[in-house]
């Protein structure tokens, strides 16, 4: 055991501290010969360690007809693998086979021919497929992998998809995290798609409480008219036509061409030995093939050339949203924009409790000084191949205020950026703000799990930090440079939702 | 890139010659003892100049401070023609500065060191949190204590925060989920100062020598316990706030009477109508209070149930099996001083909403009259032993969960004999304490949903909803008048 400690300390000639400026990040790295990243950050103390899995995978990897896939996919990965979850594979495997056989022949039927297939024939395929259902159950054990994850401890067991990644969470004793190397490189090498129609229902039912959520429709549709081509179009719950008519064959290859140890990030975060985490990552990430390289995203959003509107009306609040394309993240715009949009209001009041987002110059405008926005906020979301910077405010319906009101008041105070930039003291406080935000990231193990993670699937977990230095950097000059050249009108959409009443 | 091959093919080969075996299925694994033992809240607590008590812990991994003020004082002490007043003081309290600061001088100068600094006044208890950067403690600490001990709550803030709240009021019926939490609780404790609404009459009547005169009646050192921990010498950080907290007087305690006594609530189906294309449902009782002896015992059975998530009955049933819906379960709400409520829920389309409820009316059922398996029992017990240190993982989380185990006046000894208490429970116990706490004869099923196509049902429970029991429909209150809507 011991000299397994001593062997893995020499591999971890690798791990690395960076620092920005006086704050620094100690990560330890492993890579396994399959490509797959394993970091590290022990906080020794409290016996648990955080264990995340993130793919570089989320629903920009999809494509029409299979939007929503990347999620879906990630709901089956909870369905168990050719080892758990099931009693006999073989038998289990042939009755799958004879349901997805039924299945294609319905979805042909049902979804190929315009008046939707003979339906005599569908139900008796369908009663085939319930009769199999059944029958498959007593070879299943259910939710085989979240049962031992939860009988060992497992907190903060969860998973989740992105526009452009997707994550898998427990955190476990520290005595234990040999349960989740085991459990979690079974599931990328073996993942087996039981209970795949079940599930896609489950996630239809997930799209209908979004649906049900109010204004979430009309902001479905400003975000498929914000971004036109790139796949950002969509939202990762997919269209529901889409989440109908997906196949089991869709679910595969979507599998097989990303989950792959080379398209995997493994993070380790709480008291543990790091020798012992990289001595087991060999032993069970490390069995994994690699898998042919995942090609990144090929359409950019192309610029607009126009101004675009939406108008809507249902049950939320009357708001406005004024939408501008930014580049991506680390792109040297990126900072002057992040740090314009604390000075204007991240958060933007919509916190109630007082503190941050009291200050920012939106608020202080039209919440606080011309009592005009219930809440008044910007933000700006540099994304990993496009970004966007909003403004978003909600008028005083009790003054009679409109959004197109707010919009006036919006665009005059770009105007006045443009040409004054902004105050030196906003850009030491939003400075300041970025620097203890960091640290205070730095106090959440699974935080910190999420965000290093994340990073290091695009440009590297160091990019926390030089992204940290480059905000430092940012002069008044950079601010009304970004100013003027993004926000302009035909680079702009402007959304107006009104609440409709009497419904 | 060869240099790494050859030191994993070593590392591979060392593996092999140390025979580690790989196991294959997570039944074969074998882990390494451990031991744990929660940390002490003596060993933390302390009380300081005029009975302020505190938890403090000294934690140097980073150059930060973070300290909570948890004060005796929520909504429910508030009478009922000053309903609201708790959520307006909780948009006030900094907004509307001190004597000697205005609201958004404070504000100013928090955002411009990094620090955070937030209130919120709950049900029973108020919080005031900061987080600051080691560097600048003194002043941190001293606006923390000015906004504690000092409000002003300047008119101007209080008439913002008037306008920002009513507004939201006009909210209040646009998410089915608040539609149904609120009147869940509405119809399981009636008229009662858990459920009161405010609405605009009455934010509209509440003026800031309202606020001032509860905030002299309840934030007094006495009735407040600080949570503090970070960057500091636990000795200097006492004398800091030894000298800030200093002729700070405390005066005697008003509670104001609370009923404990609740309507007798007719089982049967509630219908509130909405043009959503799910059900959004709640069907439960009133449940226990996190005192009771049997806590233990119910926690386990409602794991079983339907609180363990996917290792739990009704989401194997409802969701795996079934495929009708994503978020279900059961759930015990606990509230200090009061029964909270005992609940299963789940949200579906409208065609399938009978169908799913009369799935966990099942479950209810089973587990009432048959003993759960060891299987299960194995699942839920050690589950709660083995996450039980996850409780403690951030020293923040930790001296606040001290606090509120005072404020609540729950045994100093609680997470010292929690796994004991767990580990003691039985399968018999589990049965009886579902037989004692779920009745489902007395269950009020809620449904928020739109009636038509709710009431006819599907194929595998066809309509109508009256099968389920008595059906009721329910208004929707104007959320600004509180008047009935039809």
């Amino acid at each position: 055991m011991r000299r397994t400690w001593m062997v893995a300390l020499a591999l971890l000639a690798l791990a690395g501290a960076a620092a920005a400026g006086s704050l620094t990040l100690d990560v330890k790295e492993h890579v396994l010969g399959n490509g797959m990243k394993i970091l590290m950050i022990p906080r020794p103390g409290v016996p648990r360690v955080v264990c995340h899995v993130y793919y570089k995978v989320g629903s920009i990897n999809e494509r029409p007809g299979i939007t929503g896939i990347a999620h879906v996919h990630e709901h089956m990965m909870f369905k168990g693998t050719r080892i758990m979850g099931v009693t006999d594979f073989a038998k289990d495997s042939e009755i799958d086979r004879r349901i997805d056989e039924l299945m294609d022949k319905i979805y042909r039927e049902k979804y190929w021919k315009a008046d939707g297939g003979d339906k005599a024939m569908i139900a008796q395929w369908q009663k085939e497929v319930d009769e199999l259902v059944k029958a498959e159950k007593q070879h299943i054990i259910k939710d085989d992998l979240w049962t031992f994850y939860m009988k060992n401890g497992g907190t903060g067991l969860n998973a989740s998809t992105g526009n452009e990644n997707t994550g898998y969470y427990v955190t476990l004793p520290s005595n234990k995290v040999e349960l989740q190397m085991l459990l979690e490189s079974d599931r990328m090498a073996n993942a087996y798609f039981r209970e795949f129609y079940s599930e896609k229902d489950v996630v239809m039912e997930e799209r209908r409480l979004s649906e049900n959520r109010p204004g979430y429709l009309f902001g479905e549709q400003v975000n498929a008219a914000f971004y036109a081509a790139s796949p950002y179009h969509w939202d990762v719950i997919g269209w529901m036509d889409d989440l109908r008519k997906m196949t089991k064959r869709d679910m595969v290859e979507f599998h097989n061409a990303t989950y792959i140890p080379n398209n995997a990030v493994a993070i380790y975060v709480g008291d543990f030995d790091p020798a012992r985490i990289v001595a087991l990552a060999e032993q069970y990430f490390g069995r994994i093939p690699k898998g042919p390289d995942v090609e990144p995203v090929r359409t950019y959003e192309p610029a607009q050339f126009s101004e675009k509107r939406m108008a809507g009306e249902g049950p939320a609040p009357t708001s406005l949203q004024i939408m501008f394309h930014t580049p991506p993240e680390g792109q040297p715009d990126a900072a002057p924009l992040a740090l314009l949009a604390d000075v204007l209001g991240a958060g933007g009041g919509f916190r109630f409790g007082g503190g941050g987002g009291g200050t920012g110059r939106l608020y202080k405008l039209l919440v606080r000084d011309k009592e005009m926005a219930v809440n008044a906020s910007a933000s700006s979301r540099a994304q990993w191949y496009v970004g966007a910077f909003q403004f978003s405010a909600t008028p005083r319906v009790d003054k009679n205020v409109q959004p197109e009101d707010l919009e006036r008041e919006i665009w005059a105070e770009i105007d006045k950026i443009k040409k004054e930039g902004v105050t030196e003291e906003e850009i030491q406080k939003a400075k300041n703000r970025g620097e203890a935000n960091f640290l205070r990231s730095l106090q959440s193990t699974m935080g910190l799990a999420s965000r290093v993670g994340r990073a290091e699937l695009n440009r590297g977990w160091r990019s926390i930090l030089t992204d940290l230095d480059a905000l430092k950097k940012v002069g008044n000059d950079d601010v009304k440079r970004v100013a003027a050249a993004y926000f302009v009108k035909d680079n702009s959409l402007t959304a107006v939702y009104r609440r409709k009443m009497g419904r | 890139m060869k240099k790494t091959l050859t030191t994993i093919l070593a590392i591979v080969a060392l593996f092999a010659a140390l025979g580690l075996a790989q196991a294959t299925k997570p039944s074969d694994l074998k882990y390494p003892a451990l031991k744990y033992d929660p940390p002490d809240p003596k060993a933390f607590r302390t009380e300081l100049a005029g009975g302020l008590r505190a938890y403090i812990q000294e934690d140097r991994a980073l150059p930060l401070v973070n300290i909570t003020a948890l004060v005796n004082f929520g909504e429910i002490y508030v009478p009922k023609d000053k309903t609201g007043l708790a959520g307006l003081m909780g948009a006030t309290l900094i907004k509307g500065g001190t004597k000697t600061r205005e609201g958004s001088a404070i504000e100013d100068r928090v955002d411009f060191l990094g620090a955070t600094l937030a209130f919120m006044a709950g049900e029973r208890t108020s919080q005031l949190t900061m987080s600051v950067l080691s560097k600048d403690l003194d002043e941190g600490l001293a606006i923390f204590f000015d906004v504690l001990r000092n409000p002003e709550v300047r008119e101007d803030a209080v008439k913002l925060a008037k306008a920002r709240l009513i507004d939201q009021l006009r909210q209040a019926n646009d998410q089915p989920s608040q539609i149904l939490s609120r009147e869940f609780e509405a119809l399981l404790y009636g008229d009662h100062s858990l459920t009161r609404q405010p609405t605009k009459a009455t934010y509209d009547g509440l003026t800031p020598a309202d606020l001032k005169a509860f905030l002299s009646k309840y934030f007094f050192p006495k009735n407040i316990i600080l949570s503090v921990s970070g960057d500091f010498a636990k000795a200097d950080l006492k004398s800091k706030i030894n000298r800030l907290a200093g002729g700070w007087n405390s005066r005697g305690l008003e509670i104001p009477a609370l009923a404990k006594s609740f309507p007798q609530v007719e089982p049967g189906v509630y219908f509130i109508q909405k043009q959503i294309n799910q059900g959004y449902i709640s069907l439960g009782h009133l449940g226990i209070e996190d005192t009771n002896p049997d806590y233990f015992a119910v926690q386990v059975m409602n794991f079983i149930l339907g609180g363990g998530s996917f290792t739990s009955r009704i989401t194997t049933k409802v969701r795996s099996d079934e495929g009708l819906s994503y978020n279900q379960g059961s759930r015990f709400a606990y509230r200090w001083g009061f029964p909270g409520t005992f609940s299963g829920y789940v949200q579906t389309k409208s065609s399938t909403v009978g169908y799913a409820i009369s799935l966990i009316l099942n479950e209810f059922d089973r587990i009432r009259t048959a003993p759960v398996s060891d299987a299960e029992m194995e699942t839920a017990v050690n589950y709660y032993l083995e996450s039980f240190a996850d409780g403690f993982q951030s020293a923040p989380a930790t001296m606040a969960n001290f606090a509120n185990l005072e404020m609540t006046g729950r045994p100093r000894d609680y997470f010292k004999t929690y796994r004991d208490k767990i580990k003691a429970v039985t399968k018999a116990q589990v049965q009886a304490v579902a037989q004692k706490y779920i009745r489902p004869d007395q269950a009020a099923i809620l449904i928020v949903g739109d009636w038509e196509p709710c009431n006819a049902g599907g194929d595998k429970w066809p309509g109508p909803l009256d099968k389920l029991g008595k059906v009721h429909r329910l208004s929707l209150r104007d959320p600004l008048t509180g008047a009935e809507l039809k």
